[in-house]
């Protein structure tokens, strides 16, 4: 059965579906589709530490970011900030709940959970502790893929300081400062993590268990 | 192997989670490594990507026509739409911010379902424009989904900082919920996309030549 014993050594495009055999890289070097041109995988520099680390912050960051006011504006002597949760809250008051569950969702619960799952992964793999529950947690990593939204929130905080400018007083919160710096980690996750280094790893670990 | 053998025609699948080659032996089966439950392609991929783009669709026309926030000065309301914000923009002189705004919430979502409905007709019907173009088309309507956001976090932002009472004070409008639900649904729809389906009707059609 030569072609059973292939099949760990293939790989296959997410986008034309094309099998190539895949090649050994060193750190640093990325796989592209031969078909597509789309990157297949690719291997990163020290992922385990860079990533622990990295995670490490955000997850310290998101308590700032959630707690601590964004924005604040002064009109006529009367001053006012908000923090991401006053957002929230004040839709929830305002009867819009699809609003605040999408702003709850896309901006403090998604990216938590992230974060959060690449912390606890590269933890359990830096201490050598693989278990089956890491499977778990590395799929919600990726079913998230595409709905944190922490880019587009800071964003639409510029744009809307750029709508209250006219205002008597302006004051870029320390909210703002962290979720920046949050922003920042978040990207860097996604740079650092070796998606397939973990998948190989597990797979290895858990094998002959189950 | 065989270099652009496609997985289909080998009877192998990958696994949309972890990318696992797997051996198909079911039309529906667990993936070996990560226990995510796929097929070959997603599984009625067309009819969930055209019910979500029409539902978002029909999500456009009220987000458009109803208010997305409330101004309140001494206690007069003054209710703006997408388009009457950013006619304001302009009329102020903040063209680049009016340009961004223009952009993420109108330009973005039209863009992003009529996109769509092309791929949808492009797997039904052989097009001449390149399958690499085409599978950089639907990367550019995925990667683009979480933007359009970008209003409805404006009016949140807002509407909790101005909060001044009788004096000034913003309130979201209708017109919001609607918005949400249109980029939420354009968001599934992309997802529920296959680009692989675009490849293979080249196949089916140089198979038949």
């Amino acid at each position: 059965m030569n072609h059973l014993n292939d099949i760990n050594t293939l790989i296959a495009c997410k986008h034309c579906d094309t099998v190539a055999n895949s090649p050994t890289l060193t750190a640093g070097e990325s796989a592209l589709c031969p078909c597509c041109g789309y990157t297949l995988f690719s291997r990163k520099v020290d992922p385990v530490n860079r990533t622990l680390a990295v995670s490490l912050a955000g997850l310290l960051l998101l308590i700032p970011t959630v707690t601590l006011p964004i924005i604040g504006v002064g009109v006529a002597g009367k001053y006012n900030d908000a923090t991401l949760i006053d957002c929230i809250m004040l839709m929830i008051n305002a009867d819009f709940y699809i609003i605040a569950f999408s702003v709850f969702l896309f901006t403090i619960a998604i990216p938590s959970v992230r974060i959060f799952s690449a912390f606890y992964l590269s933890y359990r793999i830096k201490t050598k502790q693989l278990s089956t529950s890491l499977l778990t947690f590395y799929r919600s990593y990726h079913l998230f893929d595409s709905w944190t939204m922490i880019h587009v929130f800071f964003l639409g905080v510029i744009v809307s300081m750029y709508k209250l400018i006219s205002l008597d007083e302006l004051i870029v919160g320390s909210g703002l400062v962290s979720m920046l710096l949050l922003l920042f980690c978040s990207t860097l996750i996604s740079i650092t993590l070796d998606q397939k280094l973990i998948w190989d790893l597990l797979e290895h670990e858990l094998e002959p268990k189950s | 192997m065989n270099l652009n053998q496609k997985a289909k025609a080998l009877n192998l699948g990958c696994c949309p989670c972890c990318q696992k080659v797997n051996e198909m032996t079911e039309r529906k089966q667990r993936c070996s490594r990560c226990h995510h439950q796929f097929s070959q392609r997603k599984p009625y991929s067309l009819q969930y990507t055209f019910a979500w783009t029409l539902a978002a669709i029909v999500m456009f026309i009220p987000a458009n026509i109803y208010p997305m926030m409330v101004f309140y000065t001494l206690g007069r309301p003054e209710k703006s739409t997408i388009l009457e914000g950013i006619a304001s923009f302009i009329q102020q002189g903040h063209y680049p911010i009016a340009f961004i705004i223009f952009l993420a919430s109108f330009i973005i979502p039209l863009g992003k379902i009529i996109g769509l409905l092309i791929l949808l007709y492009n797997t039904k019907s052989y097009s001449r424009i390149s399958k690499k173009k085409q599978t950089q088309m639907y990367h550019l309507i995925a990667s683009l989904g979480p933007w359009s956001m970008l209003d409805v976090f404006v009016v949140a932002v807002m509407a909790a900082v101005v909060n001044f009472g009788f004096f000034t004070s913003i309130e979201a409008g209708a017109g919001i919920t609607y918005f949400t639900l249109m980029v939420i649904f354009t968001i599934f729809a992309a997802e529920s996309f296959d680009p692989r389906l675009l490849w293979d009707i080249e196949r089916r059609n140089t198979n038949d030549r």
